[in-house]
């Protein structure tokens, strides 16, 4: 036949093409993503709201809080000045900073300049409504020996507003500035633990570098330990290293462990070095699909990746169908054999693609890439194994060993035993029984936190660090608009007002406002307009001594002094800290950021917000996971869809009542694997309910095998043994994963596949000759 | 800037130490654990660039080697403070008030507590120490070793014989202060200062 000629040519040139796509594709490095977020739905199309999120991540991303700590409090300072330079040498850095170097000149500028602006709001009050006092504690201070000196010196501010400044600047809770180095050093478990910040020249999602960042720490860390000394770290960095580190030992144990199992299987079953070449539409369907999924989405997440693995189980079957053939087909020939079972191939391509795009239609990215990756993977191995592989098996004599036939006789005997003790709807009960039960101690949960594996080290190191240096940043915050500055300010006045509140009752450790640094347009004015007033409350100062001209010259002075803009006052040194809050301008106002500390109930940081005009409170974390759980019903909605498209698929080939047959027995599979999560305390998540969706779609396959009936009973069960095992093989090596929600879709997918199996011989044409009921 | 009340704090201490041999820094430095209690006067000159004559403020002081340093300023206003391992406080009408951000811990206190207990590191870290002539008459000049003092301080000297009798702290705006203690002597704690300090 031509058409036997022409096919393997075509789909090679195919290939070809399909490889120059890959190459191009991957020139320019690895198109792979290791970012979390963006396999989670982008919650928000307000671009507002997504740079306020990017502005908030960055640091987690790109920086590395690390702590050294020593008995002595020499050697700690050492060795964090030691790891400084070796870190910033690295190449790694662009910034390592154990010290501050502060050059007090522009910081006196800044004071001098921000009397006014920067003035604290319990000082204004102060002014505004007790001059006298705000003028008796000013002489206070000038006597007091410990009030230390002020950066100013008193002839430049007689009236005290720069002092108070400087000593309502907020200090870290627990960390002390070591005069004599500059560093921060703080106190905890019988060791001085220094204060080293690091930021990396690219961020997390880059592949090499968080792995490089991860092993300079680990050696850093056992250089450390040689002296005495520990080293905390937090980073996000760290987090990325871990999970890619363990997606590719993932990849290769699921990838490795399902091809080894498979080529085995392949060898041992049929007996012909030349069989193994069934592996090539897996590895053709893996070109593809990850292809696709570039092309589609620009990258691939190593989470596809790790999922996609298990793709080889599932594009083995291709082959299989047709090469178990060979049990009951004597002589086997590659082309007659292929088609043959080409109907049977093709339903089962478009169930299996039915299954897996149903998954892009969850608003979850990481679905769509692993659907595409699939269905793109499986068209890819349905072709090779249509056009390539009867090419390379032409010729080859297929003598499959008998013991695999054995068993599945010895398997359908034994069900027959069975039907005759119970009949089939004395067995339906039964399972339905075992199937509510189940059901009932199922309990669903759903966190985001699933989807990275969290090592008990990393996490420890964090609270150690957040509990040692007070410092704890929360991924929840609040965004406020307004249409100016002013306008701004005292709306987040307004938040801070009830946040204050908050952090008196305990609820929440802290938060940084724009408005704890600057005043508005409005309180300048104020605070201008009241200073004029100490004119008639100065006498204790005229009374030590200080001349009446000099406080008219600073009188004068500070009421010439400039209205100050956010802008300002940022670009000064002790705006540093505050300049990530600040959004800026844009079309429709300006805006700015409310970060807080430690984390804080949604639902009373939510409250905070009502009622106050352009104030929202940002909880990415929060919103995920209640998407998690609207979206498991939309994905039992898919579920249901999926079926009913198949069952349409089946009618024209099987009629309506083998059809809903063909569909019903997946769907109990499915049910029983999820009464067997119940059994099992497993939790219902959102990725064991896909787990399930994916189920359906591949048990069709097994239905259908053992509907058509090719070859006998026997022969078909031993087809769907061999591909079940295959598909088993590879979604259960995916239950081993540590990453929570890939181990628990491997579990869900794999129990699916063991009552898919067990059930598929209920799919045998009625008029079968071994059923009993 | 806490680094400067730390200065100072450790200043306050040297101050009412006694000094009895000072040809060595571990010999001063020994002497200050000595007595258990010292008492005296203090007159406190603040000359500011910008007055012709300095602020004057003149008091009584009271450290307690276990206990901590009760300061009393009395002309031209009243008072109290109160250095301990607790913090800073400040006495008002409701009694002793802590004042924030000089908490427990802090460094300015540990650096008060290494000197009470004769550990001369600490103040070695932040400054060139010198110390020039005899028990009797005796100077010692702390010049800042940091680049984050230097822009604070130009140098603190320290004056005194048996006691320490003089202290000037010369800030780099050009203000300088001078803490006179002209008779200190060795006491032993009323039950009030004792209550003071349990408080």
């Amino acid at each position: 036949m031509p058409s036997e000629r022409l096919l393997p040519r075509l789909f090679l040139l195919l290939v070809l093409v399909v490889l120059m796509i890959a190459g191009w594709q991957w020139h320019r490095g690895a198109p792979l993503s290791a970012d979390l977020m963006t396999l989670v739905p982008g919650a928000t199309q307000d671009p507002l709201v997504q740079r306020a999120e990017q502005r908030m991540q960055e640091p987690l991303n790109r920086e590395m809080l690390v702590l050294v700590g020593h008995a002595e409090r020499q050697q700690a300072l050492d060795l964090a000045r030691q790891l400084a330079g070796q870190w910033q040498a690295s190449g790694l850095f662009d910034n390592v900073q154990w010290s501050l170097q502060t050059d007090l000149q522009p910081l006196r500028e800044q004071l001098l300049q921000g009397r006014l602006a920067m003035l604290a709001a319990s000082d204004r009050a102060l002014l505004l409504e007790q001059p006298d006092s705000f003028i008796e504690q000013r002489v206070q201070r000038l006597f007091d020996p410990f009030a230390g000196a002020s950066l100013v010196a008193s002839q430049d501010d007689w009236l005290g507003l720069a002092g108070r400044i400087q000593d309502s600047q907020p200090r870290p809770a627990n960390v002390q500035l070591d005069t004599a180095s500059g560093a921060l050093v703080a106190q905890a478990d019988d060791r001085h633990w220094v204060l080293l910040r690091a930021r990396t020249l690219g961020n997390a999602f880059d592949l090499r570098l968080p792995l490089q960042v991860a092993d300079l720490l680990a050696s850093s860390r056992v250089e450390a330990e040689q002296s005495g000394a520990r080293l905390l770290a937090a980073s996000g960095l760290l987090y990325a290293a871990n999970g890619q580190r363990q997606a590719s030992q993932e990849i290769a144990w699921v990838g490795g462990g399902a091809s080894l199992g498979i080529l085995l299987l392949l060898f041992l079953a049929f007996r012909r070095w030349r069989v193994l070449l069934a592996f090539v539409p897996v590895l053709v369907g893996m070109l593809f699909g990850s292809v696709a999924c570039v092309a589609l989405f620009g990258q691939m997440h190593v989470m596809t990746l790790v999922l996609g693995s298990s793709l080889i189980g599932v594009a083995i079957d291709y082959p299989l169908h047709y090469l178990s053939k060979s049990w009951s087909l004597r002589p086997w020939r590659s082309w007659p054999t292929l088609r043959l079972t080409l109907p049977g191939l093709s339903l089962s391509l478009a169930t299996s693609c039915i299954g897996y795009l149903a998954l892009a239609f969850t608003p979850f990215p990481a679905l769509a890439q692993i659907a595409a990756f699939s269905a793109a993977g499986l068209a890819g191995a349905y072709l090779c194994a249509v056009c390539l592989l009867p090419a390379l098996l032409e010729g080859v004599e297929l003598q499959p060993s008998p013991w695999p036939l054995r068993i599945a006789q010895r398997l359908v005997e034994l069900r027959q035993q069975l039907l005759d003790k119970v009949p089939s709807a004395g067995l339906l009960v039964l399972l339905l029984l075992f199937c509510t039960a189940g059901l009932w101690q199922l309990d669903s949960r759903n966190d985001i936190r699933q989807w990275v594996s969290s090592p008990p080290q990393l996490l420890e190191e964090a609270q150690a660090i957040a509990r040692i240096t007070g410092y704890q940043p929360t991924s929840q915050f609040y965004l406020v608009r307004a249409a100016d500055q002013g306008q701004l300010l005292e709306r987040v006045q307004a938040l801070a007002v009830n946040l204050d509140e908050l952090v008196a009752q305990g609820k929440l450790k802290g938060y940084m406002a724009l408005s704890q640094l600057i005043a508005s347009p409005a309180q300048q004015r104020q605070a201008r307009e009241a200073v004029g007033g100490l004119r008639d409350h100065w006498q204790p100062l005229l009374a030590l001594g200080v001349p009446e001209q000099a406080l008219e010259a600073e009188l004068k002075g500070l009421q010439s002094l400039a209205q100050q803009t956010i802008d300002q006052v940022l670009a000064g040194p002790l705006g540093e800290a505050w300049r990530p809050l600040w959004l800026g301008n844009d079309a429709q106002g300006v805006a700015a950021i409310v970060s807080l500390q430690g984390l804080g109930a949604t639902a009373l940081l939510r409250q905070q917000a009502e009622g106050l005009e352009g104030v929202q409170l940002i909880d990415r974390l929060g919103e995920l996971n209640q998407l998690f759980a609207a979206t498991q019903v939309s994905a039992a909605e898919l579920k249901l869809l999926s079926c009913v498209l198949i069952v349409l698929l089946m009618i024209l080939p099987f009629g309506l009542n083998s059809a809903l047959r063909i569909v019903a027995l997946p769907l109990l599979a499915a049910l029983c694997s999820l009464a067997s999560l119940g059994w099992l305390g497993q939790p219902l998540t959102l990725f064991s309910l896909f787990g399930l969706l994916l189920v359906t779609a591949i048990s069709v396959d097994y239905a259908i095998l053992m509907h058509e009936q090719i070859g006998g009973a026997a022969v078909s069960l031993l087809g769907t043994l061999l591909a079940a095992l295959t598909t088993w093989l590879s979604f259960g090596l995916l239950g081993l994963s540590s990453t929570p929600a890939v181990s628990n879709f491997g579990l869900a997918v794999s129990l699916g596949l063991v009552f898919s199996f067990l059930l598929a011989p209920w799919a045998a044409r009625r008029d079968g000759a071994h059923h009993a009921s | 800037m806490s680094r400067l009340l730390r200065g100072l704090s450790c200043l306050a201490l040297l101050i009412s130490s006694p000094l009895t041999l000072a040809f060595g820094l571990d010999d001063l430095q020994r002497q200050l654990s000595e007595p258990a209690v010292i008492k005296g006067p203090f007159i406190q000159e603040k000359h500011l660039r910008a007055l012709p004559q300095p602020l004057l403020s003149k008091g009584r002081f009271v450290l307690a080697r276990d206990q901590g340093l009760l300061w009393r300023l009395q002309t031209p206003l009243r008072q109290d403070y109160r250095i301990s391992a607790a913090g800073i406080a400040r006495r008002d009408p409701g009694g002793w008030q802590a004042l924030p951000g000089k908490s427990a811990g802090a460094e300015q206190n540990r650096l008060f507590f290494a000197v009470l207990q004769g550990d001369s590191s600490g103040l070695q870290r932040d400054f060139e120490l010198s110390l020039q002539g005899d028990a009797q008459h005796w100077r010692l000049r702390l010049t800042p070793r940091s680049m984050l003092l230097k822009q604070v301080f130009n140098r603190i000297d320290i004056a005194g014989g048996r006691y320490v009798e003089r202290i000037e702290l010369l800030e780099t705006q050009g203000d300088s202060t001078l803490l006179r203690m002209p008779e200190s002597r060795s006491a032993s704690l009323t039950d009030a200062e004792r209550r003071d300090f349990a408080e």
